[in-house]
């Protein structure tokens, strides 16, 4: 029953921390819950994404202390090693997990901060019963029921969840609720019916087969400034993107306690600065370099480096762009440059 | 745990000011922990990320060479927060450093071949750790001929005079210096460093040539290589980039798939000619 959620929190809270979305400011964010009565399970999706549970918006690196002037000590982080549950997250987003963790263990130094976190973390998604008009994770090998990515996985039947563990540490944490009762073939057969509903409700239908194929060879292409001509470089699309990592390192030093911190921070690519030498010269200072580099790197270098795409088809970035820069058209129209070129070809 | 971020801790032995406008400085940095030391395995061409607590984080590339034992350098040029901060540093202060980052200058690849280090201005940093790694005696052997043209505004901005006495000493090693305008009692080359290149006229067969410096000495240096028939492959050059965490995560440092960090800082020409051209 979904009433039991409260069961189910109080069951593990004592051995998680457990995460879910709950309103803050009337925004609904993934946060560690303090109330179970919080937890929010009516929505579509959060603004920002739970990548920001692993990922924070503000992650500490390590703390030190000082003499005044030159470093006495330096202090680990001890909280790695707590576990997470993270509850109610939708397939897309459990999807970004597994491309987050792909990136921060890509070359030969892993960053042990996320993936550590990661590896403490069990998700128990729930599958997407309404997805919004912006949404085309079917586009990407996505589903809006998609359980590969997610220990246990929750469908939705309006009064009761139908609970299904997926890997073995999912599986092992059902056991342990005892109070679950066994699924009936009415119940199978409404996710069923959900799930198709679901699927079909999805119109978006984008072509990204081979698509970096096609942005390869057009670095230099018109079509950038075409699609960067209403940005204005807010930076909205990436710091909301479930997929997004760019950080900055920042030092804050407490002066009069003698101690301070280093920590990461999220930037994003599509700000000027990001790319600024000391020498004054920039490699992407027009708006028209960095909205390129945006696509090019979730449809292009992604692929190219990974063998997977850097995008799950949330639609955030459509559904939240201020000028309605919409990544959908901005994708068919670098399609385009393939099918004009056919054309030039065959004619 | 091993948290990547976190520096490991070294003294500074010596300062050194290495100009007139004493805008930039030697750094001598002596790990304070043995085993730090050891596991800093580096080659020249690599770079590091060494941090001041509480001014920041920069990447500064290695200045001395493996073959200098017990220390390790970087030539700062004051320009921030981090590196005025640097500025300001005495002997025995504490300088955090994390790395060797980067793939550093293809030692192995260059043995057997002449070897021509192009440097301008103060670029010349990891170009000291490589002259200093070649002229090791127990390395000089494995290279053929060694030239060296190196270019600066004025007498003034000459890096590392201490070393640079000590070549034009050797008969195994042609050391050509040379700054943009005329000055009282200078006797090395007058003139920009691509037609100087161009009068020294190094041979492109079996040779590598290593470029270093300002974009726009690179690019009538690579002109002046192209006319000597140096190939893209036989012309290396390290890329200097904004960057933040030297492993790759970071974001910034990328042109097209490539991280400066990661794949760079050197590539060849042919390297660079199949990367979008945005650096």
């Amino acid at each position: 029953m979904k009433s039991e959620i409260g069961k189910l929190y109080i069951e593990l809270n004592e051995e998680f921390n457990f995460y879910a979305p709950i309103k803050v400011k009337g925004n609904l964010e993934f946060k560690k819950i303090l109330n179970p009565d919080d937890i929010v399970l009516d929505y579509y999706n959060s603004k920002v994404p739970p990548k920001e549970i692993l990922f924070p918006k503000t992650d500490i690196l390590f703390e030190y202390k000082t003499d005044g002037k030159n470093v006495t000590e330096i202090i680990e982080r001890t909280d790695l090693d707590e576990k997470n549950i993270i509850f109610g997250i939708r397939p897309c987003d459990a999807h970004s997990f597994v491309i987050l963790e792909t990136f921060f263990a890509f070359g030969d130094v892993e960053d042990e901060i996320f993936l550590k976190k990661r590896a403490n973390s069990l998700i128990i998604g729930i599958g997407c019963n309404t997805p919004r008009s912006t949404c085309f994770c079917t586009s990407i090998e996505g589903h809006p029921f998609m359980k590969d990515d997610m220990d246990i996985f929750l469908v939705d039947l309006g009064e009761k969840y139908l609970v299904e563990g997926i890997s073995e540490k999912g599986k092992e944490l059902m056991s342990r609720l005892k109070w679950l009762s066994d699924a009936d073939r009415k119940d199978i057969k409404k996710a069923r019916e959900l799930y198709e509903q679901a699927e079909h409700s999805i119109e978006t239908k984008l072509d990204l087969k081979d698509i970096n194929k096609i942005l390869d060879p057009h670095f230099e292409h018109p079509i950038w400034a075409e699609i960067s001509d209403i940005c204005i470089g807010c930076g909205t699309c990436s710091f909301l993107c479930p997929t997004c990592t760019c950080f900055d390192v920042i030092d804050e030093m407490d002066q009069y306690h003698n101690k301070g911190r280093r920590f990461r921070i999220w930037d994003t690519c599509q700000f000027c600065l990001y790319t600024l030498h000391t020498s004054g010269h920039n490699p992407r200072d027009s708006c028209i370099e960095r909205c390129r580099n945006r696509i090019l790197h979730k449809f292009c270098y992604y692929p190219e480096n990974y063998n997977m795409l850097g995008c799950v088809g949330c639609g955030r970035c459509i559904q939240l762009c201020p000028v309605n820069n919409d990544l959908r058209v901005i994708i068919e129209k670098l399609n385009s440059i393939k099918t004009k070129k056919e054309e030039k070809v065959s004619a | 745990m091993h948290n990547p971020y976190i520096p490991k801790l070294t003294s500074i032995k010596d300062v050194v000011s290495e100009n007139k406008v004493n805008d930039i400085k030697t750094l001598e940095l002596e790990f304070q922990n043995d085993d730090d030391y050891k596991k800093f395995d580096y080659i020249p061409g690599q770079f590091a990320e060494i941090s001041l607590i509480g001014k920041g984080e920069c990447p500064i590339g290695i200045a001395s060479s493996p073959t200098e034992e017990g220390t390790i350098k970087f030539t700062i040029k004051k320009m921030g927060t981090v590196t005025t901060g640097f500025h300001a540093c005495e002997i025995g202060d504490i300088v955090g450093v994390r790395g060797p980052f980067g793939n550093g200058w293809p030692i192995e690849d260059m043995k057997g071949k002449d070897i021509v280090v192009i440097g301008g201005g103060f670029a010349f940093s990891t170009l000291r750790s490589l002259v200093v790694y070649l002229l090791d005696e127990k390395i000089r052997k494995d290279y053929k001929k060694i030239t060296i043209i190196y270019g600066n505004r004025d007498s003034g901005e000459v890096l590392y005079q201490d070393v640079l006495e000590e070549w034009k000493k050797r008969d195994d090693i042609e050391v050509v210096l040379t700054i943009d305008r005329e000055e009282k009692g200078w006797k090395g080359k007058v003139g920009f460093v691509a037609p100087i290149v161009k009068e020294v006229g190094p041979s492109s067969d079996n040779a590598v040539v290593v470029v270093c410096g300002p974009p726009i000495m690179i690019k009538t240096t690579i002109q002046v290589l192209e006319d000597l028939n140096f190939n893209d492959h036989q012309i290396l050059n390290s890329l200097e980039m904004r960057m933040k965490c030297g492993i790759g995560k970071c974001g910034r440092c990328n042109i097209g798939n490539k991280y400066v960090c990661i794949d760079g800082p050197v590539f060849s020409l042919a390297e660079l000619k199949n990367l979008p051209n945005e650096y």
